[in-house]
């Protein structure tokens, strides 16, 4: 998959929050400022990770508290009150119980335990300000509808200033770059081999979601309805391109039910998704070029 | 190539997610045991794996699988069923045929939906000259020896 009329790039793989990184810049980064994209990332896995011990969500789901409100805190639960209202509650940070349940946990028991939707009022027990943050109930906060969008870009604003030219921060598909344009093939959701499309991205990020790889049998997958806690069922696959990585990785997320393409236009995010029987959809002007067939529908 | 059928009306596919998913995720088995069939989760009769990113994992025997579900949603019980067929550990084809499912309305996606096709074509990665692919998120870790294992379990 190498692009030969790109210029000369070096490419830094790792592994971090439980998904392949890879950040493509025009000279190879120094250890300096490897450290501090390593210290950030751990930083907010510290604070938002579920599958830590050790993380301040996992505290809290022990021990309701207020605490002092977390970097990033505001920024992502004030998106998840968005995506929340335009959803009809569907997505929800207050998630973590209801996919642990079905065996998404933090020893990744893949058990199905049953469905456990997630409190619809989480509002009530969830607040914040600038300063802090209560939660009132043994909750479990899981920011996955989001945080991984917020924490590209997190990683894209530390390299920023520190790198010349362009710059692609890839966490296992869900990007952000600086410049471009980069061609970014969309994986079909039933053949990692190929893909629909192609959606060239210049200076803004591109988030995608699919329930087919963190998935682990019989309909079970990543990718929850919370007021039922059961897996979605309608799309296989989405993707968004907005100028964060945090709202393209919502919208994608928002595209897996109904009120997702509302919130989209709402925020000028353009995206494409596929339902599990094989039809695409895509956004009014979406400049996606798709692999489709010649019955295109016009609505 | 892949040929993705489509019903004429978007499925509800619980079940082909069920199918498919199961399909991906659990070889050649019977899922009924690993996952559980709590809340109407559907059964998948026999399943294979793809493995499509890396050409020497476990195989599975060629074929055309077929898995039945169903699942209850709030307002009726759904079914579907799933076909897929497998060509050297590589899912060729995918038919589902379920149920129609409740789709938006014409006006409302008229205003937020720009178009949409029945007919998805894939095309080969390797042939289309792109440098990143976005689509599940690749995982590392534990979710994938988790996963493993559930495959080292089912795997003809």
């Amino acid at each position: 998959m190498s692009a030969p009329e790109s210029p000369a790039h070096a490419t830094w793989c790792f592994d971090a929050i439980g998904t392949s990184w890879e950040i493509e810049t025009t000279e190879a980064l120094g250890p300096g400022i490897r450290a501090r994209v390593t210290e950030c990332i751990a930083q907010f896995d510290r604070v938002w990770s579920r599958f830590r011990e050790d993380s301040l969500v996992t505290s809290l789901a022990r021990d309701p508290r207020e605490v002092g409100a977390p970097a990033d805190a505001a920024e992502m639960l004030d998106a998840f009150v968005a995506l929340s209202a335009a959803t009809a509650g569907a997505v929800n940070p207050l998630v973590g119980r209801s996919l642990e349940s079905l065996g998404y946990d933090a020893a990744y028991s893949l058990v199905d335990r049953g469905a456990a939707p997630a409190p619809l009022e989480w509002v009530d027990q969830l607040t914040w300000t600038g300063e802090r943050m209560r939660l009132t109930a043994p909750a479990l906060i899981d920011v996955g509808a989001l945080g991984k969008g917020r924490l590209v870009d997190l990683v894209l604003a530390v390299l920023s200033p520190a790198v010349p030219g362009d710059i692609v921060v890839d966490a296992g598909g869900d990007m952000a770059l600086r410049g471009g344009p980069v061609r970014i093939g969309l994986e079909h959701p039933y053949d990692a081999r190929r893909a629909i499309g192609v959606w060239e991205v210049t200076d803004a990020a591109l988030c995608a979601s699919a329930t087919n790889r963190r998935a682990w049998g019989d309909g079970l997958h990543h990718v929850l309805d919370a007021r039922t806690g059961r897996p979605v069922t309608t799309y296989a696959a989405t993707w968004a391109v907005a100028a964060t990585a945090m709202r393209a990785d919502a919208i994608a997320t928002a595209l897996f039910f109904d009120g997702g393409v509302e919130l989209a236009h709402g925020w000028g995010v353009e995206w494409v998704r596929m339902t599990t029987d094989g039809r695409v959809e895509w956004s009014p002007g979406c400049a996606a070029d798709l692999f489709t067939g010649p019955d295109i529908v016009d609505v | 190539m892949i040929r993705t059928t489509t019903v004429p009306r978007p499925a509800r596919v619980a079940a082909a997610m069920v199918g498919v998913a199961g399909v991906i995720a659990l070889a050649g088995c019977s899922t009924g045991g690993e996952a559980g069939d709590s809340a109407g989760a559907p059964t998948t009769d026999s399943g294979a794996s793809t493995a499509p990113s890396t050409s020497d994992a476990a195989s599975y025997a060629d074929g055309t699988y077929t898995g039945e579900g169903s699942y209850a949603t709030p307002e009726s019980v759904e079914t579907i069923t799933v076909t897929v067929t497998l060509v050297d550990d590589v899912i060729t084809e995918v038919e589902v045929v379920g149920q129609p499912q409740k789709a938006e309305s014409k006006q409302y996606q008229g205003q937020f939906v720009g178009g949409i096709s029945e007919v998805v074509v894939g095309k080969d990665i390797d042939e289309i000259s792109v440098s990143r692919v976005a689509g599940s998120s690749l995982t590392s870790g534990g979710f994938n020896q988790a996963i493993e294992q559930i495959k080292s379990e089912a795997a003809v």
